[in-house]
């Protein structure tokens, strides 16, 4: 008896002292976010003068399919390969960015976080299920054995077919949370506010049906303020569930969260529905939520670009950027797509959709800012095409990864050249911090490019005209317009834009620049048109009509080589709406086109000699989207 | 060498730290034995048990359980108690790589904690912010004012046009959303806006406070008056502090366990069949 009173006596003081202690860590690490998170330590630019480069949509090995697919590098290789230092990749080829990001989002899949990496490490003794037991094995034997299981799994995903022994959230729990806290206290370690920022995230992936409706989460904050709140769980939940986790986080912490739909393009047409999720007309409750916590949506990346299609933009020659293959249905391909989804699959129609939900209830749902981003399942963010780390590890750079059938589509139809080698999220702020970033995604001050770092600036207004372009143009336009991902109050007149577009100092020149506009005419009908209003060499490539002659091309394919010839290294101009009518609600978004460029696929021609076939697309031109500025009548203002 | 001054010494060992943990996990252990006692067939769900489970739960869904929610959690956690203390009775954690692993991870953790809590002192962090100097080096820096042409203009017209335009010079080129004044940039962010040939010049053009160029960029033609131009200087312990600890505290965690594991290691004899 005694003798468990000394033990208890020094348990007691242990304790005591261990409780003084965790104390003061936690207080330790209060004040280590403060600085961390850049508030006050970093010197801000009086009005956002700088353009940062990041990529919101990167994985790990922490993601159960890029495990499965491969590879075995994780969140600190990421961002010491993001920040510019040099990497080895899983299959062992050294990377390195020529020119280093800014900032990154490491969004690694919230469901069965770290279980791929489980699945393969537990004893196989213990794993009784059957599909289980075989993707163990899958797993073990690596290469296209390991890929195939995780397609095998992103289908069982799809189709609701996961073994209940990996998707209960109770069971992966604990291992979540040692993930989840170790991924917080990496990124905290990397974010060197003024030069880079690491963000904290996760992918919230729901699928119904095998339609994507997937979304990156992103956080303001670092770990002492995310403290206890882990990952959202995805694939049985719906997006108002999602929602309302970020409302509470923000609640309870005083924090900052964003959600970031991405890959609409294989939603078969719901991710931007005119109705509600639950059939009905759409409410205004779940409009305002929608439009509060998604500001941004991720147009381009490695799995297509949801800008537009041609069926939905007959008249625009430049719809249809890279929705080779993946326009064929969703995700897993369980479902073909039909036209008439396209509409809830690409963003042009999802902003037309907004203001016409917005005539009715008096919110727009859909009032986006648009980024790019990779998806990268390498943990190699890259969007060069002559750096293309691929999709996954499965598609690292080898000599058949081109024309290879891709187990994400079952084999119908999808190979490995429809893959873009896009795109970055370009961010106008004032400085490189956690809070001034995050801030510009919130009043989407934003663009997306597909690949390349063209530097675009917008601003709209109803005072500008011949002469906005003075040496203060840019104070000028920040005191008497909005920039981009700004609203307009409908002053009467023809809202003007000044806009001006520079080529990527180490890029191609610019073949054009354009303004797309949407707009709700009289009788309720949306309709969009494409004003060419800039472009190269105009005084000799006039308009024939509405439309501007192609630029040409300088691409030699047999070396993957362009020059720069023609082209522009600078357009600008102050844009006058010529169709604007009062009281029409609109929005105008800026498209930079760039002139002929080859694609990563010619790169590995050469690299591995091959001879790709006719169907192959080889030669693009790469974009740049703004976010949109809008034009709301004036009896909204009431 | 001072009592206190000893004392200080002390509580900075990390095997002193190491042999702490030791220390309360003993005492946790001893305090409750009887109940952790794999052997037993007595489950205690106390209140603290189940206030832990509550709070997991509110961690994932932002929200506490309903009463019939935390039943099912309870019961789920007695059940995984249940096969955990029969797996130990069977042996099931002898010769499990993933357990073993685990195990061994909790170890070095328990040896690095230690560093995770403590604030290195001014001298500790010099010193070691000496010893790991070269890491933290800034790049070279230039300060400069910049005209941009689109295309390459007449060097002597155009030199004579910004002698003569003295404070005005800014007038002389195209407009462009290029900064016209550049002050102390690093050279490598230079590069970023400008294009990397252009910072390579930037490098080797002599500094002074005449317009020389034109200079080709990424973007076109430039004249260019270089006014400054650092060389690569370490910056102040000071300025970069957090950083500094960061990288201190994750290499002594790393020296942490590292030592705690050779300590451990000279108890034992290993031998290796060849």
């Amino acid at each position: 008896m005694r003798k468990r009173w000394i033990a208890a006596g020094v348990a007691a003081v242990a304790l005591a002292g261990g409780a003084a202690w965790y104390t003061g860590m936690f207080k330790e690490r209060a004040n280590a976010t403060q600085a961390s998170n850049g508030e006050g330590s970093v010197e801000l630019a009086a009005y956002p003068d700088r353009v940062y480069w990041g990529d919101t949509h990167l994985h790990t090995d922490n993601s159960v399919d890029a495990f499965g697919f491969g590879v075995r590098i994780g969140p600190e290789e990421a961002l010491r390969f993001a920040r510019g230092d040099k990497v080895t990749s899983t299959t062992g080829r050294e990377a390195q960015l020529a020119r280093p990001l800014d900032f990154l989002v490491i969004a690694d899949h919230s469901d069965a976080l770290g279980a791929t990496k489980r699945l393969m490490n537990a004893p196989s003794v213990l794993v009784r299920d059957p599909t289980l037991k075989r993707w163990q094995e899958m797993l073990r034997a690596g290469g296209d054995d390991s890929v195939r299981a995780v397609a095998e799994l992103i289908d069982a995903a799809a189709n609701d077919e996961i073994p209940e022994a990996m998707r209960d959230p109770e069971a992966n729990r604990q291992a979540t949370q040692d993930i989840w806290q170790e991924h917080l206290r990496i990124v905290d370690l990397f974010n060197e506010p003024g030069k880079f920022t690491a963000f904290a995230g996760f992918e919230w992936t729901l699928m119904p049906d095998g339609n994507n409706l997937h979304r990156v989460v992103m956080f303001r904050d670092g770990a002492p303020t995310i403290g206890d709140t882990l990952p959202y769980p995805g694939l049985d939940g719906e997006v108002e569930g999602l929602w309302d986790y970020l409302a509470a986080y923000e609640e309870s912490t005083g924090g900052g969260a964003l959600a970031i739909p991405h890959n609409s393009n294989l939603s078969n047409g719901i991710m931007f529905e005119m109705r509600g999720p639950d059939g009905q007309p759409m409410s205004e409750d779940y409009a305002s939520k929608r439009a509060r916590w998604e500001p941004v949506v991720e147009v381009t990346q490695i799995k297509g670009d949801s800008e537009s299609h041609p069926f939905l933009s007959p008249n625009d020659e430049f719809a249809g950027y890279g929705v080779w293959g993946w326009e064929l249905g969703n995700l897993p391909m369980n479902e073909r797509a039909t036209p008439d989804m396209y509409g809830g699959s690409y963003v042009r129609e999802a902003l037309k959709r907004g203001l016409s939900i917005e005539q009715r209830l008096g919110v727009n749902p859909y009032r986006f800012g648009l980024i790019g981003s990779t998806d990268s399942h390498t943990a190699l963010a890259t969007a060069d095409e002559d750096n293309f780390f691929g999709k996954h590890t499965g598609n690292e750079p080898k000599a058949e990864r081109a024309m290879r059938g891709q187990n994400l589509g079952t084999r119908q139809g999808r190979f490995g050249w429809h893959y873009l080698a896009s795109g970055y999220a370009a961010a106008w702020a004032r400085g490189n911090t956690r809070a001034e970033i995050f801030d510009a995604f919130k009043r989407r001050e934003v663009y997306a490019t597909t690949g390349s770092r063209m530097s675009v600036r917008v601003f709209g207004g109803f005072d500008f005209g011949e002469n906005s372009f003075g040496t203060d143009w840019v104070e000028n336009g920040y005191a008497n317009g909005v920039p981009m991902g700004g609203v307009l109050d409908d002053r009467g007149s023809a809202p003007s834009f000044v806009i001006e577009a520079l080529k990527d100092p180490e890029g191609a020149n610019l073949d054009r620049v354009q303004v797309v506009k949407g707009w709700v005419d009289a009788s309720g009908q949306t309709q969009e048109r494409v004003f060419d209003v800039v472009w190269a060499d105009q005084e000799n490539r006039a308009a024939v009509g509405s439309k501007v002659p192609a630029i040409g091309s300088t691409v030699d394919e047999s070396k993957a080589s362009y020059t720069n010839d023609i082209g522009a290294a600078q357009l600008r101009t102050v844009w006058s709406d010529p169709e604007y009518r009062e009281g029409q609600r609109a929005f105008y978004y800026v498209r930079v086109i760039e002139i002929p460029t080859p694609r990563w696929v010619l790169f590995d021609a050469i690299m591995f000699d091959l001879t790709l076939p006719d169907e192959v697309v080889k030669v693009v031109q790469e974009r740049a989207y703004t976010s949109p500025i809008w034009l709301l009548p004036k009896s909204d203002d009431a | 060498m001072t009592l206190e001054e000893r004392a200080r010494q002390w509580v900075r060992e990390p095997l002193v730290h190491f042999l702490l943990g030791g220390l309360l996990i003993f005492a946790l252990f001893a305090w409750r034995g009887e109940e952790t006692d794999p052997a037993s067939r007595l489950i205690d769900v106390d209140r603290e048990t189940q206030a832990q489970i509550a709070l997991q739960f509110e961690r994932t869904v932002q929200r506490p359980p309903t009463d019939s929610e935390l039943d099912g959690l309870i019961e789920q956690w007695v059940r995984e108690e249940v096969l955990y203390r029969e797996a130990l009775r069977l042996g099931l954690d002898a010769g499990d790589p993933v357990v073993r692993r685990r195990l061994a991870k909790k170890m070095d953790f328990l040896a690095a904690s230690s560093a995770e809590a403590v604030e290195p002192s001014d001298s500790e962090l010099e010193e070691w912010f000496a010893a790991n100097a070269a890491r933290y080096a800034d790049k070279s820096t230039a300060s400069f004012d910049q005209v941009w042409f689109a295309q390459a203009p007449d060097t002597d017209a155009v030199t004579a046009q910004l002698q003569s335009a003295g404070e005005d010079w800014r007038s002389v080129g195209e407009p462009v959303s290029l900064p016209a004044v550049v002050e102390e940039r690093q050279l490598q962010a230079v590069g970023a806006q400008f294009g990397t040939a252009f910072a390579d010049e930037l490098a080797a053009m002599e500094v002074g406070n005449a317009w020389s160029g034109p200079v080709r960029s990424g973007l076109g033609w430039h004249m260019v008056r270089l006014r400054a131009r650092k060389s690569e200087s370490i910056p102040a312990l000071a300025d970069i502090r957090q950083r500094v600890t960061n990288d201190w505290r994750l290499a002594t965690a790393q020296s942490r366990e590292d030592q705690a594991y050779a300590l451990l290691r000279d108890a034992y004899t290993v031998e290796i069949d060849r």
